[in-house]
């Protein structure tokens, strides 16, 4: 079936099986290979994507369930200025290891960030239910701490 | 001894975190080649049982290429290279008729989708033989009368016979034991046994293997060794390695598990060269985990002790079950040992090591090694000690450590050095202060729902296999390193990164020889083809060894640069007076003579040796580290535990490090951080369990129902606290050791005796779960439920 939405801004018009999860229609079709596949059962986090702002498994929705909606992946948000700060933080905490939950991760920070949900570290405990084995996640909630609490990245505190 | 550097120790931007942030790096899955198939593995649905006929015939009518056991060469192999060859043995095959697990790959297929492929693979029907009861349990397999998981397997290239299911053996007698217990005033014997962790790397392994004109493969894989992957696929198939070019590929975390070559790597081969083209393999999560797990851990041990603390004798029994199939648990059983008489001065040694078949999945190597285990163990058992002699549990471990000066066995008993760098002391004594160790009180002082312990253990690592003698372990790597006509520099090395940044290390350690921007440095596209061989980016040698041969090699470079800049000066200046820096005004790199104007950019001296034909300006050098240095690590650790429902959370961590020259340190502090979060798990969840009837994995290998640590147990920078010691390895680059491991080994130990401290159990058992919690405190009726 035919399936529109829109991508990272822009129009796109997908013929899928009913049954093929967004995850593969963004990994296989559409090339977007920044969504991760780390469990294809809604475990792990490393395929979360934005749809309409909201953080959700790409490997748990179906990709009819997109139709007529937005979905963003990390490559639509490089020009974001809340989504650069959150980069420069994980690059300035060391936040980043292997890299694979990485994307995921950043979406997650960025819609609750937004959303002004992340007002204490116990706030993005909570909210950060991705996986990570390398970090140990002290780092990567350090980082996300720093933007969500107002702290200037080094990159904005050396160019203003 | 304080140190001036430019980039050593600093704190500078890894250079593959852009990529990683935007999402633009390439995994394994990632890559896609044109008319490309899809392969899926076909495994085995009971853990003992032999096949008597596949049939294929309706997978291959949906047209899916299909592999048997009949298509692929029916030799055994280890898919683990690190020892030699004499010592390895030999029992796998890339498809058996003879599935010893459930989930060994029985056969294969590759369509031109996944769904295709995943219907095909479910088309082929096997017709069993036999259904064996599968053995899981390495004390029943042993028994006189338990069924042979293996009849005939190879070590080296001979054939043995295995008796009792003994997977290997290794025996170790130093001094003389009775003697040593018998001068004993204390001796405590206890039985350890850990659970089957899953090393739950992130990134599933996944394969991508090209066939090429004139016959050639080129395979894109997530490993840990892109050499002895080249080698293993060459001795299966027949295939010479020039024709064989494994690539490497970022990889998403791998913590031992693709030290050997994973099992999806010779299937996918196989597939590729009966379809002759591309075929591409990523597991799902169930099947990454019935790939590989670590080993269970059966110890015994047995300390004497005088009264004033100076042990006496140890006797240590080590039964490790292998599970189906061996990925070089050999040489786990001399590391063991290794880390067992590194620990402490035992004096008089007994040691027992088999390593026993089971129906399970194949264990492998899991950060550490054995030592996590090992170090727990000891650890455990020295906190006993302690409190039985009243001795304070510090001082017991300084006094009796095995330190600078003594011989360290990096890798086993082959593998031994002398230690030049130890900050054991320092660390224990830092440590003690920021913990409040003074304020930890006893067990039976605590008291209500919520009790809080604070608890110690001390460990190491090795860094690398290396040493003065050439041991059954490999170790030996080799890097090209090259000026470019631009004046920036390409750096080949096959070892990998799995993320804890030790290329970016190495990016450093050149950048500080040579006195250039590690920005002009490129960490070039390594294959087997254009690159030297290392033997795997394991046993925390990233760093160390592979630095080490990268300091070298920047040095020859920097020779060799001086060399051309005084042919071009054309005037007489001794070697020494040049330098090589960052021109601010020109923004480019040259070499100069400090106190003069004279200064030539490496771009020029680059294209002048090319024009002028005056030699390539490249380094290659290979190396073997002639020592394996330990890197020592402590961790003091506060917890508290909620006695009604045995959840024990993190308190405070004070993580003590001897990595030498830290050259990395916001990465020193990730290996903490991602080491203790490892320990953790392993302390109170991980565990892979198996169902005693069918031998599958309980909880259909869900993540759910294998918890690691998640960003719930994390802990703020305030309360996590890193210290790292003031010390210089004379072997390593720049004074530098390896750390990967050592981050995590004794953490879990350090948990434990933490958690008897605030409630008074120690528990011999892991994972340390909240029933066992809520049962041992029942047993004391003091729980309410």
């Amino acid at each position: 079936m035919k399936v529109q939405f829109s991508l990272n801004g822009k129009p796109v018009e997908v013929d899928v099986d009913p049954r093929e999860p967004l995850l593969n229609t963004l990994r296989f079709r559409l090339k977007v290979k920044s969504v991760k596949r780390g469990c294809e059962r809604g475990e792990c986090g490393s395929c979360t994507v934005l749809l309409d702002g909201k953080p959700v498994l790409s490997c748990m929705i179906l990709t009819p369930q997109v139709e007529g909606r937005e979905v963003i992946t990390v490559e639509g948000l490089e020009q974001d200025a809340l989504f650069k700060a959150l980069v420069d933080a994980f690059i300035e905490c060391g936040a980043i290891q292997c890299g694979f939950c990485t994307p995921g991760i950043l979406l997650v920070a960025w819609a609750e960030i937004k959303q002004k949900r992340l007002k204490s570290r116990e706030d993005i405990v909570e909210y950060l239910g991705n996986l990570c084995r390398c970090t140990g996640y002290v780092k990567i909630v350090e980082a996300i701490y720093k933007v969500a609490s107002g702290v200037k990245s080094w990159r904005e505190s050396t160019s203003s | 001894m304080e140190r001036e550097y430019k980039f050593i120790g600093k704190r500078l931007p890894r250079k593959d975190s852009e990529p990683k942030v935007t999402g633009q790096l390439k995994y394994t899955n990632d890559l896609e080649y044109p008319g490309m198939l899809i392969g899926r593995i076909v495994r085995s649905p009971y853990a003992f049982a032999d096949i008597k006929r596949i049939d294929v015939s309706e997978a291959v009518r949906m047209g899916a290429i299909v592999i048997t056991p009949d298509d692929v060469p029916q030799k055994p192999f280890n898919p683990r290279l690190v020892s030699i060859d004499e010592v390895t043995y030999k029992d796998t095959y890339v498809l058996t008729y003879k599935p010893r697990y459930l989930g060994e790959p029985v056969a294969a297929v590759a369509a031109p989708s996944e769904e295709l492929a995943q219907r095909a693979a479910e088309a082929i029907k096997i017709e069993f033989e036999r259904i064996y009861k599968p053995i899981l349990d390495p004390f029943e397999a042993m028994k006189p009368d338990a069924p042979k998981i293996h009849e005939k397997i190879m070590k080296g290239d001979k054939w043995i016979e295995v008796e009792n299911n003994i997977a290997a053996r290794l025996d170790y007698d130093e001094g003389d034991v009775e003697k040593g217990f018998s001068e004993a005033d204390l001796i405590i014997e206890r039985s350890f046994k850990t659970g089957k962790r899953y090393h739950m790397q992130l990134e599933p392994k996944a394969v991508l293997c090209v066939p090429e004109p004139g016959g050639k493969l080129t395979i894109y894989t997530t490993t840990q060794s892109i050499h002895n992957t080249r080698i293993l696929i060459s001795q299966i198939f027949g295939i010479p390695e020039s024709r064989i070019n494994v690539v490497k590929v970022p990889i998403g975390g791998s913590f031992g598990s693709s030290i050997q070559t994973n099992y999806l790597v010779p299937i996918a081969v196989a597939l590729c060269l009966k379809a002759r083209k591309p075929v591409k393999i990523a597991y799902t999560r169930e099947e990454d985990m019935l790939d590989h797990s670590n080993f269970v851990f059966y110890f015994n041990i047995k300390i004497g002790v005088k009264k004033d603390g100076t042990f006496t004798a140890a006797e240590f029994t080590n039964i490790l079950d292998v599970g189906a199939h061996q990925v070089q648990p050999y040489p786990l059983l001399g590391t063991s040992l290794g880390w067992f008489v590194s620990m402490y001065k035992w004096r008089n040694i007994r040691y027992r090591g088999i390593a026993v078949y089971t129906n399970k999945v194949p264990g492998c190597a899991l950060r550490g090694y054995g030592a996590p285990e090992v170090q727990w163990a000891v650890e455990t058992m020295v906190d006993e000690i302690a409190e039985k002699l009243g001795i304070d549990p510090i001082e017991l471990r300084l006094k009796n450590y095995v330190g600078k000066g003594d011989i360290f066995w990096g890798q086993g008993p082959t593998v031994k050095s002398v230690i030049k760098s130890d900050g054991v002391p320092e660390l224990l004594l830092k440590g003690k202060e920021l913990i409040g160790w003074d304020r930890r009180g006893h067990p039976s002082e605590k008291k209500g729902r919520y009790r809080r312990g604070i608890g110690v253990a001390r460990g190491f690592h090795t860094s690398s296999a290396g040493g003065p003698i050439s041991g059954e372990v490999i170790d030996y790597t080799g890097c090209i390193l090259k000026l470019n006509e631009d004046g920036t520099l390409d750096y080949i090395t096959a070892l990998q990164d799995h993320g804890g940044g030790s290329l970016d290390a190495h990016v450093k350690i050149i950048a500080e020889t040579l006195g250039v921007p590690p920005d002009l440095i490129n960490l070039a596209t390594a294959t087997t083809e254009n690159s030297l061989y290392d033997v795997c980016t394991h046993a925390s040698r990233g760093t160390y060894a592979g630095g080490e041969c990268a300091r070298r090699a920047a040095e020859i470079l920097k020779q060799k640069i001086f060399e051309t800049a005084i042919r071009m000066l054309g005037r007489v200046v001794n070697p020494e007076a040049l330098k090589i820096g960052y021109d601010e005004r020109l923004k480019e790199a040259v070499v100069y003579v400090e106190g003069t104007d004279i200064k030539i950019p490496l771009r020029e001296i680059a294209r002048t040796a090319w024009q002028k034909n005056w030699g390539t300006l490249a380094a290659v050098v290979t190396y073997r580290a002639t020592s394996a240095p330990p890197s020592f690590t402590v961790y003091f650790v506060e917890v508290e535990v909620d006695t009604w429902t045995g959840k024990v959370r993190p308190i405070k961590v004070v993580a003590g490090a001897d990595v030498g020259t830290p050259i990395n340190p916001d990465m020193v502090e990730g290996q903490l951080h991602g080491g203790f979060a490892m320990a953790w798990g392993m302390a109170f969840s991980e565990d892979t369990k198996y169902d005693p009837s069918t031998g599958e994995i309980m909880g259909r290998m869900l993540i759910t129902d294998y918890k690691i640590a998640t960003a719930e147990d994390v802990l703020s920078p305030e309360e996590f606290i890193v210290i790292l010691a003031n010390t210089y390895e004379p072997a390593g680059p720049f004074g530098a050791k390896g750390l990967g491991e050592a981050a995590m080994n004794p953490a879990t130990g350090a948990i434990l005796n933490a958690l008897y401290n605030a409630i008074g159990v120690r528990f011999y058992e892991l994972p340390v779960t909240p029933d066992k919690i809520i049962r041992a405190l029942r047993e004391r009726g003091e729980t309410p439920w």
